[in-house]
Formats: C-alpha cells, structure tokens, sequence
C-alpha cells in the first residue's frame, strides 16, 4: 500500500499479467464498484452486469494506466462508462423495466442498512436526475468530475442535482408543511 | 425546500453506504473473459509517456532511415525487405540504457514477490530473443523467426514501460 492506501504493488503486479493479484484488485474494489452500479442503474441485474463488463475492460487496459489518478477514481470512470454503455445498448429494456427491481422488500433492521425508503426513491429517480445525485450525494464527486464523468455540462449537473434534490424531498416527506 | 431540509437530505444521502458487497460471486464470470480477453498494448508513443521510449523509437527509426539511404540501390529492396535489427548507434544505446536504469530503479520499490515475478518475465523475454537470434542465424530468411525476434524485444521495453508506469507517483487525486 502507498501512503494513500492505494495496493501499487498489486496493481503493477495485475498490469504485468498477473491474474492473482488482479483477483486482489477485484475483492477489495468491487464493493465500492458494485455499490455505485447498483444506485447508478437502479437494477441488482444490471449492476452485477456491470460490475463484471467494469472489471474485465480494466483488465484489458491495466497496462496503460498512468497514475495520473488513483487507481480506484480511474476504477470508476470505467465503471460509470460501462453503466452508460449498457444504458445506450438497453435503452427500451431499462424504460420499461421497474426501477427498484433487486432491492430487497422490507429493511432488515438488524443489517445497519440505510433505510430502504431512502434508497427505493433514489431508485425511483429520473435517470439523469439519480445519475448526478449518485456521484455527487452519494460518492462525493465535484459537480466538474461528475459532469466530465457524465458528459455533461457542468451547468446541466447543478440543475439535475437540484431537481434530484426536490423529487426525493417530496417521496420522503422532508417538503414544508 | 429550506436550508434545514436540505441539510438534512443531504445528510441522508451522504451517510448511505458507499460498499455494496454483491449479492453473488462474480468473480467466477471474469475469470473466463478475462483468459479471453486481450490486452491491448500500449501504443509506443504513449507507451512511454516517457521521454525515454520517444527517444528509444526515434532512435530506431533515424537509423533505419540512414541505413537506407546508405545503402546500395542495389541492396535497397534487401534492406526494405530485412527484418527488424536493434540498433547499435550510440544513441539508440543511450536511451535504452536510460530506460534500463529508470526501470530498475523503479523495480527497487516493488515488493520482493512482485519484483521475482517481474525479473522472472524479463529473463524469459531475454532467454526468448537469445534463442530466436541463435535460429535466426542459421535460417536467417526466415520471415517468422524475424517476427519473433523483433517482437521480443518489443516485449522487452514494453514490461520497462508497465513498470515505469505504474511506480510513477500519482500526480492528482479525488
């Protein structure tokens, strides 16, 4: 580990080839990258669909990570793009499908799982609107990495932060009397 | 939405947990695309994003150009039609005793496992081209051994270059 917590010796170890030490890489990340699928889709199916399409295209492109960025924010720009990719290729299948589909159906109070109601409306969000408070509310984004990460504008994050903001405001019951 | 609502929603949303451990293995689904999955090279310019690679590439092709142009317009179609030859020029050798001495430097901050491994794959890249050069010099038409032969060495500075690369302090952070 270097002094940021970062496991260099393991990453450089998984880009010389070395498929132990990429499995490494995958037990300690894939929490983070499965939990930002799952609030980025919305969908247990999907997240674990792109879990996996995020791990095997950072395989293939291990070998030219620069370290310009840390491996686990480089981590998750593939995994932001493989969930925009598969929403491009899926587009009427997620139009269609119910959003909160893979969530479990009532909290589990022993778990110390943030309510469900909380993470059944951010589900339940626009598409636009959930991707901008997931990165931003949830995974600490600036709204400047959220919109490159995005490919939006920076003015266009704001307004669907603001917009996310309200409709989860009104499901939770947090609006003035 | 007042200030204190927003607070607190924000509060809510932020205190989520950021790990999600998946419901099921998928490690198991990797594993097999990942044996089918090919990596994809680091283009040699970039490969560097070091100085050190440039000047290793143009290097070669400075030579390769003055070798042509030195050549006998007989012997032309030969060279043209010669395999890859690493350079001998005392700049060509500069640099890749540069990028030499940058990767073991590098090499040095790895963890013992790490470093073996990676020492071990250079020494069956160099064991590699040693055996092509020697079929090469008794079948030194053949147009496979010469692939070989310059893909070794590519193979060579391109495991400098991964090394290089992923030691290099990260520069920015989120």
């Amino acid at each position: 580990m270097d002094a940021g917590g970062e496991p260099t010796d393991t990453i450089v170890a998984a880009a010389c080839g070395d498929v132990a030490a990429f499995e490494r890489l995958y037990r300690q990340f894939s929490p983070r990258i499965y939990g930002l699928c799952l609030r980025l889709t919305g969908q247990r199916e999907a997240a674990e669909d792109c879990t996996q399409e995020s791990f095997v295209a950072a395989w293939r492109a291990l070998a030219r990570f620069e370290r310009r960025s840390r491996f686990s924010t480089w981590l998750h720009q593939i995994a932001v793009n493989a969930v925009l990719s598969r929403r491009k290729g899926l587009r009427n299948e997620f139009e269609v499908a119910a959003p909160h589909l893979g969530l479990p159906e009532r909290d589990d109070p022993g778990s110390g799982a943030p309510p469900l109601d909380v993470e059944r409306a951010i589900a339940a969000l626009p598409e636009g609107a959930r991707h901008v408070l997931v990165l931003v509310g949830i995974y600490g984004y600036s709204h400047a990495e959220a919109a490159g990460a995005l490919g939006i504008a920076e003015g266009t994050c704001k307004a669907q932060l603001h917009r996310a903001r309200s409709l989860l405001s009104a499901t939770l019951g947090l609006e003035e009397a | 939405m007042n200030d204190g609502q927003k607070g607190s929603l924000d509060r809510l949303i932020a205190n989520l947990p950021k790990d999600v451990t998946p419901p099921r293995n998928l490690w198991a689904g990797i594993v097999v695309r990942l044996v089918r999955a090919p990596r994809r090279a680091p283009p040699l310019a970039l490969a560097a994003g070091i100085v050190v690679a440039a000047a290793c590439l143009a290097s070669l092709f400075t030579w390769a150009v003055l070798q042509s142009r030195s050549a006998p317009r007989l012997l032309q179609t030969e060279v043209a039609e010669s395999s890859f030859e690493e350079p001998t020029d005392a700049k060509y050798v500069l640099a890749r005793d540069m990028m030499q001495k940058t990767f073991r430097e590098r090499l040095v901050l790895l963890e013992p496992a790490t470093r073996a491994k990676i020492e071990s794959s250079l020494a069956v890249i160099r064991q590699a081209h040693e055996d092509i050069r020697k079929a090469l010099a008794a079948d030194p038409e053949s147009p496979v051994l010469e692939q070989l032969w310059e893909s070794t060495w590519h193979e060579e500075f391109d495991l400098y270059d991964r090394v290089v690369q992923a030691t290099q302090p990260p520069m920015t952070r989120i």
